[in-house]
């Protein structure tokens, strides 16, 4: 007999719903404790030049300035292990407009201006690298020791050439997509506060709350276990807080003051300094048969990094795997290139390099099958890998409930798609319309051979209240409440009987990321784990577990089995295929992947170039949705970004200096510019998650572009090759068109 | 000034140079209202001024010595708790950050439009951004608001 499920599968309202609603919820950046003293960073103006002198004498000598701190002041001046990792404050040299250069802490805001104003800075402006092709030019300025190139990775599964020579179609084509600023609307702040025992509290929102604790030791040069972050609540993150410096700021402040020092970063700051998505330049080489059918590909990307290495290298791994896109063909190469600039420093951003190169490979399948004369949806369904077969790049072997074929099976007959010549037709001048489709698969967790873990701490007490530590932790998903769900299924319990806590290390054990689309399937799979040692161990003792009328708890609190951890790690891949088993962390196939098909409807302003998305439909594959309004509310927000990118979002530079500073001439969509969406799931389960479920908060971002890029195709028979499709853009390709 | 229903008397001469919004959280222990750009675009301290919904970043403390101002942490007082308990419901919430600016806009359109359509709602809101949900639950939890209100209104049948 199958247990009953209460909790898994129905939608539930986060947790921290109702103080949010009421305003009583205190975010990081909403804490004043008694004697707070206000902090700031000084930044680099330019975006490559010399130090020549830092003077910050006046500045300490102001009344109500308690420090100054530059780059000597920190005892390891370092954000990693590595030079390129960067450091803390720069010391000779700034490589980006914004880098930090001292901080300050001061009585108030006022003076924390005044002084910042007050540090005497010489700068002598060095030559700007100012994009990938000058990082590689052979006289290029070298930003590191280690030279221009931050990562290269690169593999083959055969002679694609050799693969397409019969191909009826060979697409050459070049993309290109653009830097993307997070926008979280909380910026980074927090505060920081130093025991007595030399011990460092920090409360600053972040996704890797345990990387940050080694940060912060690394940098002042203090045990890990000396150090506590506290990670939430916190206003947004969407990849920002991975590579996030504020956390060490903030305990480098209170270390010098011995006070309590709060610091919250302006807009324009964050649009300066903070990590963007890695602007790409994708090529591809593909070939197709006359019936449709993918015979090879080759994929070549070259992404800007900015100055320093942060998660660069990592994403292109990711656009590695995901550079076949959700296709089944059998031969297939890739190779990219990571660049340092003196751009905006780019990092973690949902998607993690996979909507750059879908991109490409979705543009691509949408141009031949208009050339080739062949339904988009159809030859999308007759490519698409399916569940335990073989990856087109690396041959390992992807889990059987990948069902990104169900996905597109089930946009097909959605009425968007299914009454898209009738929609079009009703178009009134100047209005053109187009309906586009794309689909795409995206890996869960950190990939096989990376000993990706979580883990989750339980203590049941006395009265038989259940409380659980649980990473990752939350940014606004409501983990707390998905891994609640899971909890009282497993222990077929109320869910108001147990507490989840999250994102603090001094309590919660080391859980990895809240990044991969990771924490369901990770933590909810540790959380199952250690519930399921509870029932195992009521089960051997013979004590009682629902509602707990037997006392139990206390029984166990006697007999020391009330208190354990478990670790769950995230399964390798079956067949690791092609990769050489020494090489597997290198490469990191995964196992396990979310999947998404959106057919999106576009209408054109062929007079002004104004492009709406006023309708579109989004196809789930996440295995069990174990809070479906969450998961649908997670899937309209990640469309909603991919719909950004693809129309309006575009952080600029000219010679490394940014122009689009502030929420001002940086636009992100408005309620003005929300399609209706409709998002369904499909049936699926994943065998190795928490009742089946798997992630699917970042593949949702991926086929909104390219499908945006279809409709318009669509629409006035050209299609776009680079974005966002600004209505420059968009008048361009309608003068291509005519 | 009144805020959220209380007479606050005079404000120090010293404060009028603060914008509202540092006013209501460093002053006033008022968090609710949050900055996320300081420039009026993001919306995230919208706070309820004489009925209208106002950016704080961008008011003065003198501008508004003699006017009545709601904070979401006054929303309940002020006959709001439906619209609140309809975001709940309708999980219109993920991270929350813009949440206190985007129900006191939503709580300054009931005030003047008890049944509000898409469009009023829409335009009510174009000056909130969230970057987390896509804003469509915003509308069914604002027809849901006002459907209970209209409903309490009405007394038991």
């Amino acid at each position: 007999m199958t247990a009953p499920q209460p909790w898994v599968g129905r939608s539930r309202p986060a947790v921290d719903a109702e103080e949010i609603v009421t305003g009583a919820v205190r975010y990081v950046t909403d804490l004043f404790p008694a004697g707070v003293l206000h902090g700031a960073v000084l930044r680099s103006p330019l975006p490559h030049a010399r130090i020549d002198r830092i003077d910050a004498t006046a500045a300490r000598a102001l009344p109500g300035v308690h420090c100054v701190l530059l780059a000597g002041d920190v005892p390891v001046n370092a954000l990693g292990p590595r030079e390129v990792d960067g450091p803390v404050l720069a010391e000779d040299r700034v490589r980006q407009v914004g880098e930090a250069i001292a901080l300050v802490a001061a009585d108030d805001e006022d003076t924390v201006r005044r002084a910042l104003a007050a540090i005497e800075l010489d700068l002598t402006p060095l030559p700007v690298v100012d994009s990938p092709a000058a990082a590689a030019a052979p006289d290029a300025p070298q930003l590191h020791p280690t030279g221009n190139v931050s990562g290269r990775i690169a593999f083959s599964s055969g002679d694609v050439e050799q693969a397409i020579a019969p191909a009826a179609l060979v697409l050459r084509r070049d993309v290109t997509t653009p830097s993307q600023e997070h926008v979280a609307i909380d910026t980074p702040g927090g505060v920081a506060v130093v025991e007595t025992d030399g011990t460092v509290t920090i409360w600053c929102g972040s996704q890797n709350p345990g990387l940050h604790q080694r940060k912060v030791a690394r940098a002042l040069a203090i045990d890990v276990a000396d150090v506590r972050m506290i990670a939430n609540p916190v206003g947004g993150a969407f990849g920002s807080r991975n590579d996030d410096p504020m956390p060490v700021y903030l305990a480098l402040l209170a270390r010098a003051t011995g006070r309590p020092v709060r610091v919250h970063m302006t807009r324009e700051e964050t649009m300066a300094a903070g990590a963007k998505r890695h602007p790409f330049w994708t090529s591809i080489e593909i070939g197709f048969d006359r019936e449709g059918r993918i015979l090879g590909s080759s994929v070549r990307a070259v992404a800007d990094t900015g100055p320093v290495i942060t998660s660069g290298p990592n994403v292109m791994k990711t656009s590695a795997e995901m550079s076949t896109g959700p296709y089944r063909f059998p031969v297939a190469s890739f190779d990219g290139t990571v660049y340092y600039t003196n751009n905006a420093n780019a990092g973690a951003f949902r998607g993690y390099g996979v909507p750059q190169v879908a991109f490409a490979i979705e543009n691509a399948v949408t141009e031949a099958a208009y050339t080739l004369g062949l339904d988009p949806m159809q030859m999308r369904i007759d490519n698409a890998l399916q569940g335990g077969e073989p990856h087109s790049l690396y041959r390992h072997r992807v889990t059987e409930s990948l069902a990104v074929r169900a996905t597109l099976e089930q946009a097909a007959v959605h009425p968007v798609w299914t009454e898209r010549a009738q929609w079009q037709a009703q178009a009134a001048w100047p209005w053109k319309r187009g309906t586009g489709v794309a689909t795409a698969i995206k890996g869960v967790g950190m990939g096989s051979g990376t000993g990706d873990a979580a883990r989750a701490r339980l203590e049941i007490d006395g009265d038989g209240t259940v409380t659980i530590w649980a990473g990752p932790n939350h940014t606004g998903q409501s983990i707390q409440t998905t891994y609640g769900q899971v909890a009282a299924d497993v222990l077929q319990i109320p869910i108001e009987r147990i507490d989840v806590r999250i994102g603090d290390t001094g309590v919660v054990p080391e859980s990895g990321p809240t990044a991969a689309s990771r924490s369901t399937y990770a933590g909810g799979n540790a959380v199952r784990m250690v519930c399921e040692e509870l029932v195992r161990r009521c089960s051997e003792l013979e004590l009682p577990l629902q509602l707990d009328p037997e006392g139990t708890g206390t029984k166990l609190v006697e007999l020391g089995e009330a208190s354990f951890e478990q670790t769950f790690v995230l399964p390798d891949t079956d067949d690791i295929g092609l990769v050489p088993p020494e090489d597997l962390a290198k490469y990191g196939p995964h196992r396990v992947y979310g999947a998404c098909t959106q057919v999106v409807r576009v209408e054109l302003n062929t007079l002004t170039g104004e492009l709406r998305v006023p309708e579109l439909v989004c196809v789930v594959d996440c295995g069990t949705a174990i809070n479906p309004a969450a998961m649908i509310g997670q899937a309209e927000g990640g469309i909603l970004q991919g719909l950004g990118m693809a129309i309006m979002e575009d952080h600029r530079l000219e010679g490394g200096v940014p122009v689009t500073t502030s929420l001002e001439n940086y636009l992100i969509p408005t309620i003005a510019d929300t399609p209706l969406m409709h998002v369904e799931m499909v049936d699926s389960t994943e065998d190795s998650g928490p009742f089946g479920a798997k992630g699917m908060s970042e593949v949702v971002v991926v086929p909104t572009p390219p499908a945006v890029a279809a409709a318009v195709m669509d629409a006035v028979g050209v299609l776009p090759h680079a974005l966002p499709l600004t209505p420059e853009r968009v008048l361009s390709l309608l003068e291509e068109a005519s | 000034m009144r805020l959220n229903g209380v007479e606050i008397g005079s404000v120090p001469a010293e404060l009028h140079g603060m914008r509202l919004l540092d006013y209501l959280r460093a002053e006033r222990g008022l968090t609710g209202a949050k900055e996320g750009c300081g420039m009026g675009e993001c919306g995230s301290c919208t706070v309820v001024v004489d009925g209208a919904a106002v950016t704080s970043c961008l008011v003065l403390v003198g501008q508004v010595l003699d006017a009545e101002i709601r904070t979401v942490e006054g929303l309940a007082d002020a006959g709001h708790e439906p619209l609140q308990r309809a975001f709940v419901a309708r999980q219109a919430v993920q991270c929350g950050y813009c949440i206190p600016g985007v129900l006191n806009s939503c709580a300054a359109l009931l005030d003047r439009v008890p049944d509000p359509d898409d469009d009023q709602i829409r335009t009510a809101l174009d000056g909130n951004l969230c970057r987390c949900t896509a804003y469509n639950r915003f509308y069914d939890a604002v027809h849901d608001a006002a459907c209970e209100r209209r409903t309490d209104e009405a007394g038991p049948a």
